[in-house]
C-alpha cells in the first residue's frame, strides 16, 4: 500500500470516528446488549413482594395453594443446590440434599415434600425438621435474596383488620394490597364462582401463579370424588413431556441450557450486527463523497493521487472503521463476561457468554465474514457515491442495495431455525447475501466446505466489486450533471483497463 | 527543449461524444513564466488543466510535464486550485494544510512546520487549530490558496484563481503569482478577468470552442490587433460611437476605446471630442486585451 492510499485512509477514519454518528452506532450494540443484561435482573431485584389478601369460604383451598407451593419453592432451591449456587445463603442440610440429588440418590421433589408434609420418605428426620424450621423463617427478602423466581419471594399474604367488601377494596386502592381473592365455599363445584379483584388487571402474574396451584389441587379433588386414586389421577393428568437432548459431533448428548440458546440466537446477533454496520457507514459514505465532489476537493485530491489511489484509500479507510467497532465490540464482550455479573451481584450471567467469546467458529466466521461483508457493501456503496452529485440521487441509488440488504433479514429467523435447510445453503452461495447467511447458520456447525468454498466465492466477488467500482469511480467522480444511467455504468465497467471511456456531451462539466 | 519548458502540449485533444472540448491544442510554457489561458466559459480551459494535472487524459496528442511524459510520476511538484474552492468541514485549518502536503510527498513534521509558517505569514496564526466550518469565506480561500503552495511546486496550476476572491484575497493571490516567479517557478492560470492577465502574464493563450485563437507572449498578442485610442473622459459620452471615422468603440462611461477606419486622423477625433467632454487622457496604444478577447471570441462570450 502506498504511503498516499495510507494517508487518505487515515483521514477517512479520523473524520468519521470524529462524528457522532459513529459513536452511536459503536454503542449502540454494548448498551443494548448490557440493558438487555442487567435490566431484567435489577426489575426482578427491585420488584417488591406483591401484597395480596385471601378470603377463603372453602377453609382448605387456600392452605392447600400455600403447601404445593411451598414444594414448588422448596424443590427450586434444592435445584439451585444441586447446581451449586447460591450455597452461601443456604443451611447445611439443604446443601447436603442437593448433593444428593446431584449424585441421582433422590429427588428434590419428594424431598420438598417431605418437608412441608412433614412425612421421611426420602430425607431423615433431623433433616426433614432443620429445613422446615428454616424454610417457616425464612421471610420474603431473604427468599429474593436466593432466587427471584421463588413464590415466596414475589406473593406475601396479608391479613386485614376488617374483612367487607368495601375495606378490601379501600385496600386495593390505596394500594396497601395488590389484590384479594374470594374463594367460593365450594370450589370444587361445577358452578363456583370465586373472584379475584385488583386495580392492575394487566399484571397477571398472581393470578396465575395462584389459579396454577388451585387447579391442580382441584383437579385432584374431583377425581378422588369418583373414587380415582392419587396415582391414577397423577398418572390420568401427566402431559407428555420431551427431553430436550442437543447431540454434538463428537456424539456426546446434553441438555439444551440457556447457554444453547445463546448459541442458538448469537447468530442472529451478528446478522443484525452487520446490517447495522452497512448500514449506519453508508450515509456517511455517501455524504463525504458527495461533499468532495460538489465543493471541488475531488480534483485537488486527485491532483495528488491517482484515482484507484483514491479508491483504495476510501475503502481502506472505511475498513478500518470497520475494524475498530468490531474490536471495540470484542473487548466490550470479553468484558461483558468479566464485569457484568460485578455489576449485576451475582454469580453468573443469566447466560453464558464466555461460550460465544471463546468459541473460535463463532469468533473467527463473525469476524471473516463481517469483514468481508462490509467490504463488499462498501466498495459497492464507494462507486455509487461517485456518480452522484446530490443525497436525493444517492438515495436513490442506494435503493435496489436496501431491497437487496432486506433479503437476509427476511431469512433470517428461517435460516436460524435450519441452519443447514435449502434455503440456508443456497444464500450462502449467493456472494451479496453470504455474509449474513453464514453468520446465521455458525450454530448450526455448517460442514468446512460451505465455509471454504463460500469464502474463496466472497472473496473472489470482492475483488470483482472492488474492481468494478474502481472503474465506475474513475469516471464518476469528474462527472457533475444528472447521474448515469445503470446501462452507462455497465459500459464503464466493461471499458479496458487504461482507456477512459467516452461520455455523453451532457456529462461534461 | 523541455530543459527550457515546463509543460509542452502537442496536438491535444479531449472529445465528450462527438463533441471536441479541446480541439490541436499546442503550446510550449517556458520555465519561470507566467502563462495566462483565456478564453469564454466552455472554451475548454478547464478541461485543458485538468489534461495537464492528468486528472483526465487527452484522446489525442501528448504533455510532457516538467521533462516528464506521465503526470503521474511528477504529482509531487505540482500545484493545482481547482476553480471552485471547498475544505473539509470537520477538520482544522492546520491538520487540512498537513494533509494536503503530504497528499504531496512532504514528511508530517516539514508539513507541520510549513503549515505553521505559512499560517502565520499570511495573518491566520491563532487559526492553526480552528474547524474549517468556523472560518470566514475569505479564511476558507487563503486555506485552499495555501493548500496549492505547501510542498513549494516548480509549476502551480490555477483554474481561474481570482473568481470569487475578495479584495483582500485577490490582493493575495497576485501576490503568491509574482512570488511564485520570483523563485523561478512556473505558473498557468486560467482567467477570464482581463485587466489581471494584463497585469500578471508573460504569455497568454486564448482560446475559444477548443481551439487555439491567439498564442504568444503578451505584447505579440497585444501588437497583433490594430492601434486603438484610449479616451478618459467626464460628461456624456453617448455621440462618440457616431462620429465619422469610428469603427468599434468600448465604451464604459468614464472610459472608451476607440478603433479607426483606415486613414482616420487620430487627431481628427479628438478635436471632435474637444468642447463636448472633459478629457483627462487621450492616448494612442496597442488595443486591451479585453479588446483582443471580444474580437477573438466574436463578441458572444458569456461575460
Amino acid at each position: 500500500m502506498s504511503n498516499k492510499t495510507y494517508l487518505i485512509a487515515r483521514r477517512e477514519w479520523l473524520e468519521n470516528i470524529r462524528t457522532k454518528t459513529f459513536w452511536i452506532g459503536m454503542l449502540a450494540f454494548p448498551v443494548i446488549l448490557t440493558l438487555a443484561m442487567v435490566v431484567p435482573t435489577l426489575l426482578e431485584k427491585s420488584k417488591s413482594a406483591r401484597l395480596y389478601t385471601v378470603i377463603d369460604q372453602s377453609g382448605w383451598l387456600f392452605e392447600s395453594v400455600m403447601e404445593r407451593a411451598a414444594v414448588d419453592d422448596l424443590s427450586r432451591i434444592l435445584m439451585l443446590s444441586a447446581a451449586e449456587r447460591e450455597l452461601d445463603k443456604l443451611p447445611d442440610e439443604i446443601v447436603s440434599a442437593g448433593e444428593q440429588i446431584r449424585s441421582g440418590q433422590a429427588d428434590a421433589r419428594a424431598m420438598a415434600a417431605d418437608v412441608v408434609n412433614g412425612s421421611t420418605n426420602v430425607l431423615n428426620e433431623s433433616a426433614q425438621q432443620a429445613i422446615a424450621q428454616w424454610w417457616s423463617d425464612l421471610d420474603a427478602t431473604a427468599a429474593k435474596a436466593i432466587s427471584g423466581r421463588l413464590g415466596k419471594a414475589r406473593y406475601q399474604q396479608v391479613e386485614l383488620d376488617s374483612q367487607s367488601p368495601e375495606a378490601l377494596n379501600q385496600a386495593v386502592l390505596n394500594e396497601e394490597i395488590f389484590a384479594y381473592m374470594m374463594i367460593d365455599e365450594d370450589p370444587i363445584g361445577a358452578e363456583s364462582n370465586s373472584r379475584f379483584v385488583s386495580s392492575n388487571l394487566t399484571d397477571t402474574d398472581l393470578e396465575d401463579w395462584f389459579s396454577d396451584h388451585a387447579t391442580d389441587i382441584i383437579q385432584e379433588r374431583r377425581m378422588q370424588q369418583r373414587g380415582i386414586d392419587n396415582d391414577t389421577a397423577a398418572w390420568l393428568t401427566s402431559p407428555m413431556r420431551f427431553e430436550l437432548t442437543r447431540i454434538n459431533e463428537t456424539g456426546e448428548e446434553s441438555e439444551v441450557s440457556a447457554t444453547d440458546t445463546l448459541r442458538q440466537w448469537a447468530p442472529v446477533a451478528f446478522v443484525y450486527i452487520l446490517w447495522f454496520a452497512i448500514f449506519s457507514i453508508s450515509q456517511m459514505l455517501l455524504t463525504n463523497t458527495i461533499e468532495e465532489k460538489s465543493n471541488r476537493l475531488m480534483e485537488v485530491l486527485l491532483s495528488s493521487v491517482s484515482p484507484f489511489q483514491l479508491m483504495l484509500g476510501k475503502i481502506l479507510g472505511i475498513a478500518a472503521i470497520g475494524l475498530t467497532m468490531l474490536f471495540s465490540w470484542i473487548i466490550f464482550l470479553i468484558l461483558a463476561v468479566k464485569f457484568l455479573p460485578l455489576l449485576l451481584g451475582t454469580g453468573s450471567l443469566p447466560v453464558d457468554l464466555s461460550s460465544i467469546v471463546s468459541d473460535p467458529s463463532y469468533l473467527a466466521s463473525f469476524v471473516i465474514y463481517f469483514m468481508l461483508g462490509y467490504m463488499f457493501y462498501a466498495s459497492l456503496l464507494v462507486a455509487i457515491g461517485s456518480v452522484c452529485n446530490t443525497l436525493k440521487e444517492a438515495q436513490n441509488l442506494m435503493t435496489p442495495i436496501i431491497m437487496v440488504l432486506i433479503i437476509p433479514l427476511l431469512a433470517m429467523m428461517p435460516i436460524a431455525k435450519d441452519p443447514n435447510g435449502s434455503l440456508a445453503v443456497i444464500m450462502s452461495y449467493i456472494p451479496p447475501f453470504t455474509p449474513f447467511a453464514m453468520m446465521n447458520r455458525v450454530a448450526g456447525s455448517p460442514p468446512m466446505m460451505d465455509y471454504v468454498l463460500t469464502t474463496l466465492l466472497l472473496v473472489a466477488s470482492l475483488i470483482l466489486v472492488i474492481w468494478a467500482a474502481a472503474k465506475v469511480f474513475r469516471v464518476g467522480v469528474l462527472m457533475y450533471g444528472k447521474p448515469p444511467k445503470l446501462r452507462e455504468i455497465l459500459r464503464w465497467i466493461k471499458t479496458p483497463v487504461g482507456m477512459s471511456p467516452t461520455l455523453r456531451k451532457s456529462d461534461k462539466s | 527543449m523541455s530543459e527550457q519548458h515546463s509543460l509542452i502540449l502537442t496536438d491535444v485533444t479531449k472529445r465528450y461524444g462527438d463533441f471536441v472540448a479541446v480541439d490541436k491544442i499546442n503550446v510550449s510554457i517556458p520555465k519561470g513564466s507566467i502563462y495566462g489561458f483565456l478564453g469564454p466559459n466552455g472554451a475548454g480551459k478547464t478541461t485543458t488543466i485538468r489534461m495537464i494535472m492528468s486528472i483526465i487524459y487527452p484522446d489525442e496528442g501528448e504533455i510532457s510535464i516538467l521533462g516528464q511524459k506521465n503526470a503521474e510520476s511528477v504529482k509531487d511538484r505540482l500545484g493545482y486550485l481547482p476553480e471552485e474552492k471547498g475544505l473539509y468541514k470537520k477538520m482544522t485549518a492546520g491538520e487540512i494544510l498537513v494533509y494536503f502536503g503530504q497528499l504531496k510527498g512532504l514528511d508530517r513534521k516539514p508539513a507541520t512546520k510549513r503549515a505553521h509558517h505559512l499560517l502565520k505569514k499570511y495573518g491566520l496564526g491563532d487559526h492553526y487549530g480552528a474547524r474549517c466550518e468556523s472560518l470566514s469565506k475569505g479564511m476558507g480561500q487563503k486555506i485552499q490558496i495555501l493548500g496549492t503552495i505547501m510542498h513549494e511546486p516548480e509549476l502551480v496550476i490555477l483554474d481561474e484563481p481570482f473568481s470569487g476572491l475578495d479584495p483582500v484575497n485577490s490582493e493575495l493571490m497576485q501576490h503568491l503569482i509574482r512570488d511564485m516567479k520570483d523563485e523561478g517557478n512556473t505558473v498557468i492560470f486560467s482567467t477570464h478577468i482581463m485587466h489581471q492577465a494584463e497585469q500578471l502574464c508573460d504569455y497568454i493563450l486564448l482560446v475559444n470552442h477548443g481551439k487555439t485563437v491567439l498564442n504568444g507572449t503578451l505584447s505579440e498578442v497585444k501588437g497583433s490587433g490594430d492601434k486603438g485610442i484610449l479616451l478618459d473622459y467626464d460628461g456624456d459620452g453617448s455621440f462618440l460611437k457616431s462620429l465619422p471615422g469610428v469603427a468599434r468603440i468600448n465604451n464604459s462611461g468614464k472610459q472608451a476605446e476607440m478603433f479607426l477606419d483606415p486613414g482616420t486622423d487620430p487627431q481628427s477625433i479628438l478635436a471632435q471630442v474637444v468642447g463636448k467632454l472633459t478629457v483627462r487622457r487621450f492616448d494612442l496604444r496597442e488595443p486591451s486585451l479585453h479588446e483582443i478577447f471580444v474580437r477573438a471570441v466574436g463578441g458572444h462570450t458569456d461575460e
